[in-house]
């Protein structure tokens, strides 16, 4: 039997292919419980709402972007399908760590660049990620993984895109990876 | 029969917290796969490791094929299953920009709270930057709101735009997918790294 | 290299089955032949003619008659306000909207009930609701309200009143809408109420 030469050896993880069939069915449960996927963006969406809300109520009239939200999720932003399950997500995070003893605060970064470069990286990358998620209406979890659970055109098409261009770009930031 | 919610078996709040529920299974399950670690993550991109390759398509083959077999069961009604809309220019416009904090990042939206939950610095900080640019996108909105809107197709499945069959369609998906994971062993073995 | 196996070996087969398998449109909302048996039974479709009659003469808006015999007959004589739909064309999208709504209340009609039972029959087994049957259809129209025949002396109080309400009726009907005094002590039977489609409202979802 190969074995590659790449098999985590400090840590132990699930076999990649039980745990798509598990996340594919925790996805096919969220369809059959509540009719939708599963998702991230979306809660990161309801806490700006709520946070812009709480602090300055002037700028959510003027705010198209905070009306189409409001429009579409009556009552509290942040009593939403998504907040709830991205809450779940930290539990369960969380517990998976705790169960495989990987609990640690650390910055994780290759050797070739320091802490504070990646954190600088990962912040970019967040708010990178921020804004496309809010154009593509979803990031992977959302609309690529849910989209295409339910063969919807815009998930396989966000999908594309972000795999796409992620590997174009890939060499160009390979020393902050390898 | 399903969905639950919307046929009304379950009440909101029940839903809720079935969403918290739910939410506890994705996250264990992603860690558990190491989607908490930014490197496993970016390493589909360079070939050393494709844990998100793997995940993901057995991840989405399950649940397509999960959702058609209880379709046909009778057990949910796809019709009232929610469908992502597509509303083309922004789709792919804000895949790029996804693609690129993706690979600068080394997160998605998901994942970070994965790395969060178990302590990774700079999860949290992509969950900051998360924050910033909603804010920006909110912000600016009127600077992109026709962009934003354009060219909406309504929520046309990828089987009906092909014009085929959705059990076709899954058919070819799996054939695809399992090609792909083979292609993945071949190329973790090709351009294997140390882990760190 | 093991687990890819299984994997194939498990999800082939069942792409290869759902591929196969024609695609299930059954909706929920569609009535079981057990259900209709009992809908049939309890004849909760038909509406009299007197209270077809009260509702054109009152000018009701939500009375939508529809007469389901052919095009040629139907331009020989119709009930006031009536549109046709003959039974043939009964499922074509562009009377869709007609028959499957809830903000009136439709009633079948042709000249004996039997047409108009089958209109009622197939909307039914669609799910639609609001859809009702004219009792006795054109036939028994003629009968009861333009002809009334004049209760005997020896008949009930109830029967005087109908008498009066359908020859007040068919005066209105027959000459143009004039004031119809309900005679005191009738009891008209009453308007089904209009059934509101139950509204499935599909999640939200994305992001």
């Amino acid at each position: 039997m190969q074995e590659s030469i790449n098999k985590d050896r400090k840590t132990k993880y699930l076999n990649p292919y039980l745990g798509g069939v598990l996340l594919g069915l925790v996805l096919l449960a969220a369809n059959f419980v509540s009719g939708r996927g599963l998702g991230a963006s979306g809660a990161i969406k309801s806490g700006v709402v709520s946070i812009v809300t709480a602090v300055n109520p002037e700028a959510v009239e003027k705010s198209g972007f905070i009306r189409e939200y409001q429009g579409a999720h009556a009552g509290s932003p942040m009593k939403s399908w998504l907040v709830f399950e991205m809450l779940g997500v930290l539990v369960g995070g969380f517990l998976s760590g705790a169960l495989a003893g990987r609990l640690k605060f650390k910055v994780e970064h290759s050797p070739k660049i320091t802490s504070k470069k990646r954190l600088m990286l990962a912040l970019l990358g967040g708010i990178l990620f921020g804004f496309g998620s809010q154009l593509g209406r979803g990031c992977t979890s959302g609309s690529a993984l849910s989209g295409m659970a339910v063969l919807s055109l815009g998930g396989f098409v966000t999908m594309m895109a972000i795999f796409g261009t992620a590997f174009a770009l890939a060499y160009f930031f390979r020393k902050n990876w390898i | 029969m399903g969905p639950l919610a919307v046929n009304e078996i379950i009440s909101e709040n029940t839903n809720l917290l079935l969403a918290f529920i739910i939410g506890i299974g994705f996250g264990f399950v992603l860690e558990s796969s190491g989607f908490s670690s930014s490197r496993k993550l970016a390493g589909v991109f360079y070939g050393y490791d494709t844990v998100v390759l793997k995940v993901f398509f057995t991840g989405a083959i399950t649940a397509m094929l999960g959702l058609l077999f209880f379709s046909l069961f009778g057990w949910v009604d796809l019709n009232l299953v929610y469908v992502n809309p597509t509303y083309l220019t922004s789709a792919i416009t804000g895949g790029i920009i996804m693609g690129a904090g993706f690979i600068i990042g080394g997160y998605c939206p998901g994942t970070s709270f994965c790395g969060a939950s178990i302590g990774k610095i700079d999860a949290l900080v992509f969950i900051v930057g998360l924050f910033i640019g909603v804010a920006i996108f909110g912000a600016g909105f009127t600077l992109w709101d026709n962009h934003y809107l354009a060219d909406f197709l309504g929520s046309p499945k990828v089987s009906e735009s092909l014009g085929l069959t959705d059990g076709v369609f899954a058919l070819i998906l799996i054939v695809v997918a399992l090609g792909m994971f083979w292609a993945a062993e071949w190329a973790e073995k090709k351009f294997a790294r140390e882990e760190y | 290299m093991n687990s890819r196996l299984w994997l194939a070996a498990f999800f082939v087969p069942l792409g290869l089955i759902i591929a196969a398998v024609p695609q299930n449109t059954t909706h929920p909302f569609k009535l079981t032949a057990a259900e209709m048996l009992g809908e049939v039974s309890t004849r909760t479709q038909f509406i009299t003619p007197e209270t077809v009659a009260d509702m054109i003469v009152k000018n009701d808006p939500s009375l939508q008659l529809i007469d389901v015999r052919s095009q040629d007959e139907f331009e020989k004589f119709s009930l006031p306000g009536a549109i046709n739909i003959p039974v043939s064309e009964l499922l074509s999208d562009q009377y869709a909207e007609f028959l499957d709504q809830e903000v009136k209340m439709n009633v079948f009609y042709a000249n004996s009930t039997v047409a108009a039972n089958e209109a009622w029959m197939i909307t039914r087994q669609l799910g639609y609701t609001n859809n009702y049957v004219l009792e006795g259809g054109l036939n028994y129209w003629f009968e009861a309200i333009l002809n009334p025949k004049e209760p005997s002396a020896a008949s009930s109080d109830e029967e005087f009143a109908r008498y009066d309400f359908r020859r007040s009726a068919g005066q209105a009907l027959g000459t143009g809408v004039t004031a119809v005094q309900p005679a005191e002590g009738s009891k008209m039977s009453s308007k089904p109420p209009i059934q509101a489609k139950p509204k499935k409202k599909k999640a939200a979802g994305g992001c």
